[in-house]
């Protein structure tokens, strides 16, 4: 081993052990809620996802062994590459769920956007990085917001409105972090808002639609309101303690659509009840502010802006997501990381982790 | 500091969303708890009418009906022994037939299924009332596609059967489901997109015996657009009839705009087949004739030699090129050698002297094997593709077929033998590679017709009340007085004592025409027949096609004749 004894020492064993924590939850959800069609193991989902937390592993002890700064400097490589897997997936990806997001290679299906998170959060950071006493200048806001806008293009123009919206956060949160001026953001936040409608212009139907359901689901109780309410049910009826696992009727009666993936957390809601899911919401919770702690207590200005980046994604996905199944935020198909069944997620998570790991053992003590 | 204050937000909105779970899982347990337990929300659909077909008098054609299917949701039957009895003294339901629906519907506990499709009217209100009195019976009402004429027109309209799963996965994001029906052939298929409507449906709650205790949403389906077409539900229907139980097909036309009036193409099939129940046995026995293929509609999907109906063309090619005029004559002594081949005419001891005229009444085989000659295969080609031949139509009907104009590149490049002059011969009345379709001769007669103007041919006239844009009528190129001399022969034709389509004679209307008999390799000619009336003005082009059906001058003449006669009984001529 290359790591010597003093950074395994600060390696995070406790944010290692809740991560794998998380994905058993995940791994019996997700079970749960595919049994009914008795698909053989092979073709099952629970094995699907074994393999790709098996190269997430694989994935993650290799992001901790190399030294988050040889991520930095590669960091703008990534994100061209990525940019162009993006240009690609536009051109060539298969057409899912209204959809261009995915590639398929053999059986499984591989989506840039979901990586795209990462390489925004490495190259943002190596950008701010190295400008220590500059970011309260205007002019050096451009290339960040340059840096943002072409992935989040991209991404819209999928259209997968939920992850670019999901890029927002990482993006305010690094420039904060990194020392640019409040009254700067806040000018960009309002043009943000100033350009929405010209957005919503841009917007596929069945997002207006979603959007418009979530104002009020009466509108569309067939479509896109009954996943909601058929969720929210499921969900409401776990009460205290939960139906027990694989006893939830809704899941296991085929009620709540896309219940492995987007809408996974409705069956740990209906099957483990309010403990489970606030057990759930705790870990995820320590496993954020673990990750603010490693961002507060790195010296290093490139690890601190990784560290924050990286909270702040798991943070977003996980409220907007558990969020949308109790009917608080309109459905915008962003998965939930380490639960929902989809190996791009599981992989993207496991390699933040990784890094999470990284930045936190070689951060230097004072 | 600023890390300080992100991480407050971020634990906020954990927070917010804990109250959230709290709020459904704790606060309102009960109510969904209830929800859940009776699985007490339905979806009933509520179909989105297809569109209605309706002739140009406004005559419904195609539209829907009610029908009436009962339906069993095994979870609410309470009382099995009753429910038996119902469905047997109502229905008629044998008990091993009750048995194995009761057992249908188990494999399935909370949805409903179907255990008897499409009952009487009287018997569903007999059932709808007793089903008050036992629970887990439910009627349920569907429209169902209605075509009035039955075996008429049957091509013309197409018919509908269940989306396949290729086909679902392709229309999903337009809305449909796994258990619609989608266009097959004609118009149902062309315009399937405008004659669909967009489903609705009532989300209800329902108590735990299966009644409705509260409606909680609805969306109302959207209708299909209704179709007008220019058919005439009479002419289509002589049509029809006067195919009879032969093969074969009728079209005519109204050449000044293309509109067509009468569509068919035998043998037929009644499209109702496909949405009544328990009829699989004959509609696999349809699908599968590959004899008589009831499913291909012959006017615009079958190929055939046109044999002497494309004289017309020939005729015309040697006059606009100035090879012949009106005067021009050779003599037809019965047969026409070649080298050491000899081409017969089909009137053995011969025609005499015969100019363009009379050549055409008495459709004279060697005066256009000489014209051909001289006209050469390269002109009889581009004129045939200047009638329209060689190419599609473009009538909105599915699977229309463009047939063959072959040329010496074309033999060169598909038979790698070069172009001979005995070709030539065959070309020139119409035999040989040449092959066309029905649609295709009536364009060509409807360009004599209307005086050297091709129409598009097209059906739908108006979609959901909306005016369909007419395809302007274009010339073809021929000089003026070419048509007036092919016209002229055309008259002959029919109202000659000679004339080979005499029989297609009607009185107080000048018909004009021409007759075809085809040989082709399967067996006996294809028989063939196209014309117009009346002569001066002309307002129906016809073509009639009777495969095997012998000599174009008999049967497809009088069968043209009854259709004129229809046609001015009905007063359109």
């Amino acid at each position: 081993m290359i790591i010597d004894n003093k950074k395994k020492r600060n390696l995070d064993a406790i944010l290692l052990g809740m991560t794998i924590a998380i994905f058993i939850i995940g791994m019996l959800a997700i079970y749960s809620a595919t049994q009914a069609r008795a698909l053989s193991f092979r073709e099952s989902y629970v094995f699907r996802q074994a393999i790709w937390f098996a190269i997430g592993t694989i994935f993650l002890f290799s992001s901790v062994r190399i030294s988050y700064q040889k991520f930095i400097d590669a960091s703008y490589i990534l994100y061209g590459i990525n940019v162009s897997l993006l240009v690609l997936v536009l051109v060539l990806g298969h057409v899912r769920l209204g959809a261009q997001r995915w590639f398929a290679i053999g059986n499984f299906a591989f989506q840039p956007s979901e990586f795209m998170k990462l390489s925004l959060i490495l190259a943002l950071s190596a950008y701010i990085g190295q400008r220590k006493d500059t970011m309260q200048s205007l002019a050096s806001l451009i290339m960040p917001c340059v840096i943002m806008a072409i992935p989040f293009v991209l991404v819209l123009a999928q259209p997968d409105l939920g992850t670019a919206l999901t890029l927002l956060p990482i993006f305010f949160s690094i420039l904060l972090i990194g020392g640019a001026r409040l009254k700067h953001l806040g000018w960009m936040t309002a043009i943000g808002i100033l350009c929405a409608p010209f957005f919503w212009h841009c917007l596929r139907g069945y997002q207006k639609q979603r959007l418009m359901v979530f104002l009020n689901p009466n509108i569309d109780p067939l479509g896109a309101g009954y996943t909601i309410i058929q969720s929210k049910i499921a969900i409401g009826s776990g009460g205290l303690l939960g139906k027990g696992w694989l006893n939830g009727t809704q899941n296991q009666l085929n009620f709540t659509p896309e219940r492995h993936t987007d809408f996974i957390f409705s069956v740990i809601g209906e099957e483990w009840g309010f403990f489970g899911s606030i057990a759930l919401l705790l870990l995820y919770f320590m496993i954020i502010q673990r990750a603010f702690s490693i961002a507060s207590q790195t010296s290093d200005r490139y690890g601190r802006c990784i560290a924050t980046g990286i909270a702040v994604l798991l943070s977003t996905q996980v409220i907007v997501n558990i969020s949308m199944t109790i009917g608080l935020m309109p459905v915008v198909g962003i998965p939930l990381p380490l639960v929902s069944y989809g190996g791009s997620s599981l992989l993207t998570t496991l390699v933040a982790v990784g890094l999470l790991l990284n930045v936190g053992m070689r951060r230097s003590t004072f | 500091m600023r890390d300080r204050a992100l991480i407050a937000v971020v634990s906020a909105l954990f927070i917010l969303v804990g109250i959230g779970l709290f709020y459904n899982q704790i606060l309102k347990h009960g109510y969904y708890f209830k929800l859940s337990r009776n699985n007490s929300i339905r979806i009933v659909p509520i179909d989105g009418p297809r569109g209605s077909i309706f002739d140009r008098t406004g005559k419904a054609l195609v539209t829907n009906r009610m029908s009436f299917d009962v339906k069993l949701v095994y979870q609410e039957i309470n009382d099995r022994r009753k429910l038996a009895g119902i469905l047997r003294d109502i229905l008629g339901m044998p008990s091993e037939k009750i048995v194995e629906s009761l057992e249908k519907a188990g494999a399935r506990p909370y949805a409903g299924v179907t255990i008897a499709e499409d009952i009487p009217k009287e018997k569903a209100f007999v059932l709808e009332e007793a089903s008050c009195e036992v629970s887990g019976l439910h009627i349920e009402t569907r429209s169902k596609r209605d075509y009035i004429l039955g075996m008429f027109g049957s091509h013309l309209f197409g018919y509908l059967s269940a989306i396949t799963e290729e086909e679902l996965e392709r229309l999903k994001d337009e809305g449909y489901r796994i258990t619609d029906l989608v266009g097959r052939g004609g118009l149902e298929k062309y315009y399937e997109r405008e004659l669909k409507g967009v489903d609705g449906g009532t989300q209800i709650e329902v108590d735990s015996r299966g009644r409705q205790t509260r409606v909680l949403g609805v969306k109302e389906p959207e209708a299909g657009k209704d179709l007008q077409i220019t058919i005439d539900a009479s002419l289509q229907v002589a049509a029809d009839k006067l195919l009879g139980d032969r093969k074969g097909a009728i079209i005519a036309m109204d050449p000044s705009n293309g509109e067509i009036l009468a569509i068919a193409s035998h043998p037929s099939f009644d499209p109702n087949i496909f949405v009544r129940p328990g009829t699989s046995r004959e509609r696999l026995q349809l699908l599968n004739d590959k004899k008589g293929r009831p499913m291909s509609n012959k006017a615009i999907s079958g190929i055939y030699p046109p044999g002497s109906v494309f004289k017309v063309v020939v005729a015309s090619a040697a006059l606009d090129t100035k090879k012949i005029d009106a005067h021009s004559s050779f003599f037809c002594s019965g047969t026409y050698n070649l080298g050491r081949a000899s081409f017969d005419c089909w009137k053995a001891e011969g025609h005499g002297w015969q100019d363009v005229i009379r050549a055409l009444m008495n459709s004279c085989n060697i005066f256009f094997y000489n014209t051909g000659r001289i006209v050469g295969p390269d002109s009889i080609e581009s004129y045939a593709q200047r009638f329209g031949f060689g190419a599609l139509t473009g009538i909105d009907l599915p699977d229309e077929v463009r047939g063959l104009v072959p040329g010496r590149a074309w033999k060169r490049a598909h038979r790698k033998i070069p172009w001979y002059e005995g070709d030539t011969l065959n070309y020139s009345i119409g035999q040989g590679y040449l092959l066309v379709t029905p649609i295709q001769v009536l364009n060509m007669i409807a360009v004599v017709a209307n005086n050297g103007n091709l129409v598009r041919p097209h059906i739908v006239r108006r979609v959901g009340g909306e005016e369909m844009p007419l395809v302007k009528s274009r010339p073809v190129g021929l000089d003026g007085n070419v048509i007036k001399i092919v016209r002229e022969g055309l008259f002959e034709v029919v109202n000659n004592d000679a004339g080979t389509g005499k029989r297609a004679k009607v009185k107080g209307v000048a018909v004009a025409g021409k007759t075809g008999t085809a040989q082709n390799p399967q067996g006996r000619t294809h028989a063939w027949f196209c014309g117009f009336a009346p002569f001066e003005r002309a307002k129906i082009c016809l073509v009639v096609l009777l495969e095997h059906g012998g000599k174009g001058g008999v049967e497809p003449a009088q069968i043209g004749q009854g259709f004129f006669e229809e046609a001015k009984r009905l007063g359109y001529l």
